[in-house]
């Protein structure tokens, strides 16, 4: 037990499906920090929040892992889509919005949203830092899209964009994101 | 399909970061098992985002581990648990699975107490146990040494109450002047008692002794010590006595006293 293990991907994978438990720590050991940064930057750097959603991600991980599908994609891209939605649905979630009520609601979805895009304290971690380097118009749309899980089609009424026009400025946005990670 | 050109579209980003639509994704799937460089394409993009991730990396709290390897060690939480477990502060109570670990803590922690508790009550009871014990057999010794000392009362005041025992009081000599006894002589029974009212303590190696005098010459009627303070002693029987003496001798006693070492001496009425 105490010598240091490493797997293979496709290993680690055949562990977890096993339900190996020293398979489970390493997969933690060595994704929890990313997958932490991720949804900070989701939550919005809010760490008891990001904490909590980390460990319902790596239930649902656990739980899940005989769902997981090696030929739609590598398992840390399954983790990643499982710890965006997490944290996308916490901040949906009926009790966060609750705690947030306080708060002064937005008139318009859009209007709130843009509000919170230009009031973000994340903006120089992670993914967030290269969306920076993106034009406005682009940044906005993946700020929308990726990390407040809007559909194309809400973020076409929202912001009064004909839906064709938000599909191609998000694919663009996304190759110049793909293109600034070096 | 031109493969490059749908590469080149921005689906893989599309689809790897979860904001394809349904049928996007099902078409994408669709083509990576037709176009292994659509699979190569996307694996290099998915490697792309795993290690901008991983260098963006930022160390959760520990406690999140510590919860997470709790609540999976115990297979049955898992699959019982519909929401998963909050992390908490440790003051705070949340959702049923963190509050289950709670409780079998709790309960872990409650049978050590209780355990502890069992031992002390144990350790408690048996050395309260040996106390009483001991407190018994003192109790007991000091109820027979005080049954005796009744006894002996007793049997004082019976004697001194009999109207045919004499009663002779002993004065102190010039050797001893604060030296008194008073003996109790049944002069029908014969019987000699004695009681120690102030003689001074002696060396170890020394006692009193107390003689009748009959006739002139000393009889042995035992010996005593200063300690017998509390209690009548019964000495030896003499039908006879003019009067008593009390005397210093080597422990156990002399054939015959030493006179000038006399404590002190009564002498019987005359009409005695």
């Amino acid at each position: 037990m105490g010598i240091p293990i490493t797997y293979s991907e496709q290993e680690l994978i055949l562990a977890l499906k096993g339900r190996d438990d020293q398979a489970f720590n390493f997969l933690y050991d060595n994704y929890a920090g990313a997958l932490y940064s991720i949804i900070k930057q989701i939550v919005t750097d809010n760490s008891e929040l990001a904490s909590d959603v980390l460990q319902e991600v790596f239930i649902n991980i656990w739980r899940k892992i005989d769902t997981y599908d090696q030929s739609k994609g590598r398992l840390f891209t399954w983790m990643l889509n499982i710890a965006r939605n997490a944290s996308i649905d916490t901040l949906r979630s009926k009790s966060y919005q609750n705690s947030q009520k306080n708060q002064e609601l937005p008139d318009n979805v859009y209007k709130g949203v843009a509000n919170q895009t230009t009031h973000l304290n994340v903006d120089n971690i992670g993914l967030r830092k290269v969306l920076e380097k993106l034009k406005s118009e682009h940044r906005v749309l993946v700020e929308l899209a990726y990390f407040k899980g809007f559909t194309h089609e809400e973020i076409a009424e929202m912001m009064s964009i004909p839906l064709g026009t938000v599909k191609t400025r998000i694919r663009n946005a996304l190759l110049q994101l793909r293109a600034y990670l070096q | 399909m031109n493969v490059k050109e749908y590469i080149a579209s921005g689906i893989i980003e599309l689809y790897v970061m979860g904001l394809a639509t349904e049928s996007e994704r099902a078409e994408f799937e669709q083509y990576c098992t037709q176009y292994p460089e659509l699979v190569a394409a996307r694996r290099e993009f998915e490697e792309k985002l795993e290690k901008h991730a991983s260098e963006n990396a930022e160390h959760p709290p520990v406690e999140v581990k510590v919860k997470l390897l709790e609540a999976i060690g115990s297979p049955g939480s898992l699959k019982s648990v519909s929401n998963p477990p909050k992390i908490i502060n440790y003051m705070e109570n949340s959702t049923s699975a963190s509050r289950g670990s709670g409780m079998s803590r709790f309960a872990a922690a409650a049978s050590i107490i209780l355990i502890l508790g069992l031992a002390w009550f144990g350790y408690h009871q048996n050395s309260q146990n040996k106390e009483l014990s001991n407190a018994n057999n003192a109790l007991k010794e000091k109820l027979n040494s005080t049954d005796s000392i009744l006894n002996q009362i007793i049997a004082e005041q019976k004697v001194v109450k009999d109207p045919n025992v004499t009663v002779v009081n002993m004065v102190g000599t010039q050797v001893a002047p604060k030296s008194s006894a008073n003996i109790y002589w049944d002069s029908t029974s014969a019987n000699v008692y004695l009681v120690v009212k102030n003689m001074p303590n002696l060396p170890s190696d020394k006692q009193y002794q107390l003689w009748a005098l009959i006739d002139g010459k000393p009889k042995d009627l035992g010996v005593f010590d200063a300690s017998d303070n509390k209690v009548i002693l019964q000495m030896k029987n003499t039908q006879k006595a003019q009067a008593f003496a009390i005397t210093i001798e080597q422990k156990g006693g002399s054939p015959s006293p030493t006179l000038d070492k006399m404590q002190s001496l009564g002498k019987l009425r005359q009409n005695q």
